[in-house]
């Protein structure tokens, strides 16, 4: 297996704060790979630092053997990373095929091949009955699929989900999972933050636990599941009584 | 490998259509039909001159809404632009020689680079920040021409010799001048279409929707901001000239005034941003409104003109959300439905 992402001694500083700090792992072609933690534990910042919204203090991030430390988001998109979008940033003025087709466009550069990547990928997510819908139009639970969409439309190496779950009804949540979970066999490698555990508990290869910016954790489900380090993050301490 | 649609919880509201964005309506067509029509008719030389600056305004229109109405980048200095255009072709005119018909291309180019820079400059700023230089780097110009009087005669302007051949753009019938205003709002209405048709039009809106979400699109947003600003600064400026060519006058209290940056804005705001038909159905409501009134109530009382071109306004923005065109829009899809 070859590391399609590696990620070495990373830290982000908000004054005082480090949101994250000295963070170091590698992701393998064709994982799915799970990261959780605590409200506050960083892991938006560390999609922002992987996705170049934000610049690292320090450390290093290589993707696909190149050093991608500091670059622009656009740039970052432009070598295939896709990302999602927490809460939802739709083009408010455009409709739901026109949105997706903006990310079609590093693929297709023509507007009728970008609508046809746009249309087939929308295809995939379920929203065919929607190509033409105005996107206020739409639900929380369409508007995660349309994130979804956007990412997926670009033909990624690496894509990263960022609570592509929240807001979605169990039905929902277990199609969506299914999803994902085809998405490696398509040579996409995921990396997935969910707070819906049992999903991403299903269906990762491997979690990363990050608590106050700092990798507590990291190993298959089933180990994650049963460390002290992540049920007392998650729980806090057990109480004895005296 | 796809996942299974879920029953969808109440039919979609779709539009009929995609818009067929880049593609031209016979409703476009019919009005620049009626255009030729109107250029052809007998008038007044008083309306003459009307349609003259309707035509120069739709185009002035059009081009602030590439930066305004397609990126979302308002602006409250095209009159800058403007200046520009209609200094540099008449500089290079009256010093020089060089005819207009070659002067305003570098009119053009000039103020796109100053387009370029200034959306550089205002890299960061968004909304009323964004807004607010604009004006202040218009006040910066005019400031500029007035003081600079080597170069642009400062606030006694200057004058183009009123002689009359095509080399010189300079005509007597006002026919010939709307002609040339309709050409330039046939060559912006080209620009504007084929953009609004093909991936950059897209990057606009994608920027000026947001622009975190262009940018993890690939999208460059800076490059983005930067090319629409010097394109609509680019168009603005021959637009200068041209108006140039016409009063044959050009002082900075007039060409790079901030009445003149405001007028461009709600010219498009009026009929409907970003759209194509908006700045040009807009300018055909404003411009004949305010001139004509100017003209037959301008001495009856004075400012009542203007209190009741104001009044118009308001009106049109209460009751035309998105503009003149969307009411167009609805009316065309009322009449669809009803065979």
């Amino acid at each position: 297996m070859t590391a399609i992402l590696e990620v070495r001694n990373l830290s982000r500083a908000f004054g005082s704060l480090m949101a994250v700090n000295d963070v170091s792992f590698n992701v393998e072609q064709g994982e799915l790979l799970g990261l959780i933690g605590p409200n506050g534990a960083g892991k938006s910042t560390l999609y922002n630092l992987v996705a170049g919204l934000l610049r690292p203090t320090r450390g290093e991030i290589v993707f696909d053997g190149q050093n991608v430390t500091g670059w622009k988001s656009h740039r970052i998109a432009q070598v295939g990373i896709a990302r999602t979008f927490q809460i939802p940033k739709p083009y408010r003025q455009l409709s739901v095929v026109e949105n997706v087709m903006l990310t079609a466009f590093q693929q297709e550069r023509t507007v009728s091949g970008a609508m046809a990547l746009a249309e087939a990928t929308l295809a995939d997510v379920g929203l065919s009955e929607y190509l033409t819908a105005p996107v206020g139009t739409l639900t929380v639970g369409l508007l995660k699929r349309l994130e979804v969409a956007r990412a997926l439309a670009m033909r990624p190496k690496l894509v990263l989900f960022d609570e592509i779950m929240a807001g979605l009804t169990p039905a929902e949540i277990g199609v969506m999972t299914n999803f994902v979970a085809l998405l490696p066999a398509r040579g996409i490698t995921v990396i997935w933050v969910e707070h819906v555990l049992y999903a991403i508990m299903k269906t990762a290869t491997r979690i990363m636990v990050l608590n106050r910016g700092e990798l507590i954790a990291n190993g298959p489900p089933a180990a994650i599941a049963r460390d002290p380090a992540v049920v007392k993050a998650y729980l806090g301490e057990e109480m004895t009584i005296a | 490998m796809s996942i299974e649609p879920l029953a969808p919880p109440k039919k979609p509201k779709r539009l009929p259509v995609l818009p067929q964005r880049g593609k031209l309506s016979m409703f476009e067509i019919a009005l620049f039909v009626a255009c030729l029509v109107l250029i052809a008719v007998e008038l007044s030389q008083n309306l003459r001159d009307v349609m003259v600056l309707t035509f120069l305004f739709a185009g002035l229109g059009l081009a602030w809404n590439i930066a305004g109405g397609y990126a979302g980048l308002i602006s409250f200095g095209h009159a800058a632009f403007f200046g520009i255009g209609a200094y540099t072709s008449t500089i290079l005119f009256v010093s020089a020689g060089l005819t207009p018909w070659i002067g305003l291309w570098c009119g053009g180019v000039l103020a796109a680079a100053a387009g370029a820079l200034l959306a550089l400059i205002c890299a960061r700023l968004r909304g009323p920040f964004f807004i607010l230089s604009t004006l202040a780097a218009a006040e910066v110009v005019r400031i500029g021409a007035l003081n600079w009087s080597s170069l642009t005669g400062g606030p006694e302007g200057l004058s183009i010799l009123p002689v009359a051949n095509v080399a010189n753009m300079v005509f007597v019938s006002k026919t010939a001048y709307a002609v040339l205003m309709l050409a330039y709002v046939v060559f912006v209405y080209a620009i504007t279409k084929a953009l609004e048709g093909s991936r950059y039009g897209y990057y606009l809106f994608a920027v000026r929707d947001d622009e975190e979400a262009a940018s993890a699109a690939g999208v460059n947003p800076l490059l983005v901001r930067t090319a629409a600003m010097g394109l609509s600064a680019f168009l603005t400026g021959i637009g200068g000239s041209l108006f140039a060519q016409y009063f044959l006058y050009l002082d900075p209290t007039f060409v790079i005034s901030p009445e003149l940056s405001f007028q461009f804005a709600l010219l498009p705001a009026v009929g409907g941003l970003g759209t194509a038909i908006g700045p040009v159905l807009g300018s055909f409501l404003i411009t004949p409104l305010s001139e004509l009134l100017r003209s037959y109530l301008g001495n009856a009382a004075a400012g009542l003109h203007l209190v009741i071109y104001s009044a118009g306004l308001i009106v049109v923005m209460l009751y035309f959300p998105g503009g003149l065109a969307a009411a167009l829009n609805r009316l065309g899809r009322g009449w669809k439905r009803k065979p």
